[in-house]
């Protein structure tokens, strides 16, 4: 009997380090906010590496990662438009959870036709204005990286 | 101008790093700051120390450490005692944690509405291009927060080879800089004093900010402070 418990404690001790392995337990839960304003296609491709590598070190379900784009920054979904590449990237973040948000404003002051110049934009991926949103997020608790 | 004609009291100027003067009176501040470099020096010694003694309270002393009165083999036993007491509360808490996602939500609550804006821009850049950036973004801030009606405090400061945005003769937008200050009182340029006098090192003669301008000790370290003090930081 003793031995039978013993054996039940270290099979639940066991699980408990398993558990902690895991990603959640290395960094916890996470809120960021990547703020893009630049368009030099290298940077931005850099960009797009370090979210895929921020999500592989905290785990698609501990982060809530928002990409905020205004100004010059919007260029990275222009780029994508045309570059299977970045769309091939892009796609793949959105789909851990990843969310890419445009400024109203830059659309607007530019004359960007979201719908025909932008890789992929929908209607609730426009923010009133990308400088507030980076700001905003803080706010609320995100870190900002300026990548 | 001559500044020994209306000195500001020590009261004033105290009132003026607390924070509490009306925008008029923090313009008056401003407008003097850049002119006077014992004011400016006055005001950053003050917020130096006030920060110092927030910063002391932030961190309250820890209790007197109980354990080095124990005799050794009474430390064993209690450590002992205090793992069994951890694997009884590691196992126990396996059984009983709940989805992570309900933990977050409780400790991470949005801010309410009427809490101000604070945003620090940070500009290092000095390229002409980069400096135009910057001041759009700031303006569009303001213009957003405006036209929301939000209550907002933005600064913006320059170190490095940004700057060159906030100097007389030297900056690309000098005009522009000014008339922000004149659209917006809740905008504060911000200049870093370890690099003006690196400044003046490297080029031999005293450089000359915009009017309105303010100084600070260090632009490194009140990014560190204004983080602390819950504001957003954005890099232009």
């Amino acid at each position: 009997m003793k031995r039978l418990i013993a054996l039940s404690m270290m099979a639940l001790l066991s699980l408990g380090f398993g558990a902690g392995a895991s990603h959640a337990e290395n960094y916890g839960k996470q809120k960021v906010v990547y703020h893009i304003n630049f368009d030099e296609e290298k940077r931005l491709k850099a960009a797009l590496g370090n979210i895929q590598n921020h999500i592989t070190a905290v785990g698609k379900d501990n982060l809530d990662l928002r990409v905020v784009m205004h100004g010059p920054g919007v260029d990275l979904l222009k780029i994508a438009n045309k570059n299977p590449d970045f769309q091939d990237k892009i796609s793949n973040l959105k789909r851990q959870g990843v969310r890419f948000n445009v400024c109203n404003n830059t659309l607007v002051g530019r004359k960007i036709d979201y719908k025909n110049d932008l890789y992929d934009v929908s209607k609730e991926d426009i923010v009133p204005s990308g400088v507030a949103e980076v700001a905003a997020l803080q706010a609320q608790g995100f870190s900002y990286v300026k990548p | 101008m001559n500044n020994q004609e209306q000195k500001f009291s020590d009261e004033f100027i105290n009132a003026f790093v607390d924070d509490q003067l009306t925008p008029e009176e923090k313009a008056q501040v401003y407008a003097r700051l850049a002119g006077d470099e014992m004011l400016s020096r006055q005001i950053c010694e003050l917020r130096k120390t006030r920060d110092l003694v927030q910063l002391a309270y932030k961190q309250p002393p820890l209790p007197a450490r109980g354990m080095a009165t124990l005799s050794a083999g009474r430390k064993v036993g209690l450590c002992l005692a205090a793992g069994l007491m951890l694997l009884i509360g590691g196992v126990g808490g396996w059984f009983l944690h709940q989805p992570p996602g309900q933990a977050i939500a409780v400790a991470q609550k949005t801010p309410a509405d009427d809490t101000p804006a604070k945003v620090l821009f940070h500009v290092s850049d000095g390229r002409a291009d980069r400096l135009k950036n910057a001041l759009d973004d700031v303006e569009e801030l303001l213009k957003h927060y405006r036209r929301s009606n939000q209550t907002a405090r933005v600064e913006v400061v320059a170190n490095g080879e940004g700057l060159g945005l906030l100097l007389a003769g030297i900056s690309p937008y000098a005009e522009r800089v000014q008339q922000m200050q004149r659209d917006y009182h809740s905008l504060t340029f911000v200049a870093c004093q370890n690099t003006i006098e690196r400044y003046q090192q490297e080029l031999g003669f005293t450089v000359k900010l915009l009017p309105g301008v303010v100084t600070i000790d260090s632009g490194v370290a009140q990014i560190m402070r204004r983080q602390h003090q819950g504001w957003a930081y954005i890099q232009g």
